[in-house]
């Protein structure tokens, strides 16, 4: 055995591959500051949370001020924005995806789409079916509720499908409305959430096919889930002012680091690799906390999570999206090289923690 | 552990010694050296009943630097095999074992890069240190970047840039060493220093070391972040419960 020798896994080449990668927010960008100036906030406990944060901007739905300052939205205002910036950037994101392979709605088979900032029925899937065009015949499904690690449970879906319908296209679209899930009420666990989650839309073409221009992108190899049923109350949807508000624990760090390894290590196992044979790391943008968490239970650096932490600093936590765009980013670095390995860390409520390993 | 065309390696107990073990051209480090060590901490990572790896030279020289002979004439040099030393000197440098450096005789070079990222560094009386890199017209490797965090930039200028040769004592006082001793007693101290090591906490050494070697360089609000995360890892892991365990079932201290 050499030193250098590069692990391989077999059956790297079969399998279903994320091919390309879409990403779409909304148009206005704001840095933490001016949020703070746009609602006047004062108290110095929540300015800070704004302020000390890692992430310094984000793409957010804000209404306009009115006389100066921001007006109260209602809960319909709220449902009417997750819908209506759903419908603006998921679409923007599914364009960026398929365009440059040449390819439209039209031509997807099956399609899953994540959210869990608005419920609707119908769910977002048939309003995109009817905005954009897709076959009459293309299968739907809706994943709601399951939070930032839903892009991987998502992805599991699509694959599957994608596995045992060679030739055919699958779709998936996580896109979250961060800010209609936004109540601003002088408390500290909203500013907690406010100061945190972006909004924005992030679609991946999935297939396993032998056509040229489909036979690129990573091979999903295999997933591994993990769920902390002790933790189930650690992230959840509460009601505030008879609002939807997301509530995050502070323990939350903590779980993720003390349970990261569990996952990883079954996932690695059962193909012979351990952390220094993996390149890649495609870890969710759960925010500054919860990454320092995973680097040190894991042994990586920021360096290693250079794109978990960008997409952070740039557009905040971004929910089931966060992944895609991190994705995105390191496909745009051009560095992979064939027989490279990654590995993909979502983590949400229940508390579960998701995770896929990728081959290249 | 398996056998190297360049290390001399040993397993006794808990312990690995290492010896470089090119004679012929006083441990000067080539290429196989470098995929050699790289193996061996492969090896030494992997192995549950290691908790301490010591390198060490001959009796009469731990290392005079790089073989030249690697690069040859014919060809323009390129940077890849340099870089894997650094990646091999990163991998020591974050090795989830104790590291110990036992020096004897000259420590040229690379092999002074070595002990920079050691835990812990013993030397006899007489051997020397110097970085001749920059005298040769080249760079002592990320030397450049850990040995003004030892022992200032004025110091780490005055050895990169003169090639001054550092006695083991004037080492010792500036804290780039911990230990001299006489030859005589140099197997005695190197006992006593892994001994001082132990016990092997595998959780609590990682996350001390990685803290330390990222004080430097991380702002306040990162590195708090950081040693929660830590302590966090540290206060979990097997050994902290059996701590508790045994603290509970002790009458309080009054």
């Amino acid at each position: 055995m050499s030193a250098n020798k590069k692990v391989t896994i077999s059956g790297r080449n079969t399998g279903s591959r994320i091919v390309s990668v879409g990403t779409s927010n909304p148009p206005r960008k704001y840095t933490q500051k001016e949020v703070v100036e746009l609602y006047g906030e004062t108290n110095p406990k929540i300015v800070q949370f704004f302020m000390n944060g890692y992430n310094i901007s984000r793409c957010l739905y804000l209404p306009e001020p009115v006389n100066g300052k921001m007006p109260e939205e209602s809960n319909q205002d709220l449902i009417n924005k997750h819908l209506g910036g759903a419908l603006e950037i998921g679409p923007l994101a599914i364009e960026d995806c398929l365009k440059p392979i040449g390819l439209s709605s039209y031509d997807i088979d099956f399609f899953c789409v994540t959210s869990s900032t608005g419920f609707l029925c119908p769910g977002l899937s048939a309003h995109l079916a009817k905005k954009m065009g897709f076959r009459e015949n293309v299968y739907r499904a809706d994943l709601l509720g399951m939070g930032c690690s839903a892009g991987l449970n998502g992805l599991r879906n699509v694959a599957a499908l994608a596995c045992s319908n060679t030739g055919k296209l699958g779709l998936l679209l996580c896109v979250e409305i961060c800010s209609a899930a936004y109540v601003y009420n002088d408390k500290i666990s909203t500013a907690v959430v406010n100061s945190l989650f972006g909004d924005g839309a992030a679609a991946a073409l999935i297939t396993q096919s032998d056509t040229n221009i489909l036979k690129q992108g990573p091979v999903i190899t295999d997933f591994e889930s993990h769920t902390i049923p002790e933790s189930i109350d650690a992230m959840k949807f509460e009601l505030e002012d008879s609002k939807l508000s997301f509530y995050l624990d502070r323990d939350i760090p903590y779980v993720i680091g003390a349970n990261v390894e569990k996952p990883v290590k079954r996932l690695l196992g059962r193909h012979s690799l351990k952390y220094r044979n993996i390149d890649h790391w495609i870890v969710h943008s759960g925010g500054k906390k919860v990454i320092d968490a995973i680097e040190y239970n894991i042994g990586l650096t920021d360096h290693d999570l250079r794109h978990t932490l960008s997409v952070l600093r740039d557009y905040g936590n971004l929910s089931s999206a966060s992944f895609l765009f991190s994705c995105k980013e390191l496909m745009r670095e051009n560095i992979v090289k064939e027989g490279d390995i990654g590995v993909v860390i979502t983590m949400g409520p229940g508390t579960t923690i998701e995770t896929a390993l990728l081959v290249w | 552990m398996n056998s190297y065309k360049t290390l001399k390696v040993q397993k006794k107990g808990g312990v690995v010694t290492a010896r470089l073990n090119r004679p012929d051209v006083r441990n000067a480090i080539n290429m196989q050296m470098v995929d050699d060590l790289t193996h061996l901490m492969d090896a030494v990572e992997d192995a549950q009943d290691v908790a301490v790896i010591v390198l060490r030279g001959s009796a009469d020289v731990f290392c005079s630097g790089i073989d030249f002979r690697d690069f040859k004439l014919d060809r323009e040099p390129d940077i890849y095999g340099l870089q894997k030393w650094e990646k091999m000197c990163r991998r020591l440098e974050i090795l989830n074992k104790f590291t110990v450096a036992a020096v004897q005789g000259d420590c040229i070079g690379g092999g002074f890069q070595l002990l920079l990222v050691c835990d812990s560094v013993i030397a006899e009386k007489k051997s020397v240190f110097c970085f001749n890199e920059v005298k040769l017209g080249f760079l002592p490797g990320m030397s450049t970047f850990r040995l003004a965090k030892y022992i200032g930039l004025g110091r780490a200028k005055n050895l990169i840039l003169t090639a001054r040769r550092l006695k083991a004592m004037e080492a010792l006082n500036w804290g780039l060493i911990d230990q001299v001793c006489e030859t005589v007693e140099f197997e005695e101290t190197l006992s006593k220093t892994i001994e001082n090591l132990l016990p092997f906490h595998p959780t609590a050494l990682e996350m001390a070391r990685r803290l330390l070697n990222e004080c430097y360089d991380t702002s306040y609000e990162n590195f708090i972040g950081h040693f929660l995360a830590a302590q966090h890892r540290a206060i979990t892991s097997e050994t902290f419960k059996i701590l508790i365990k045994k603290s509970a079932s002790r009458m309080p201290c009054l």
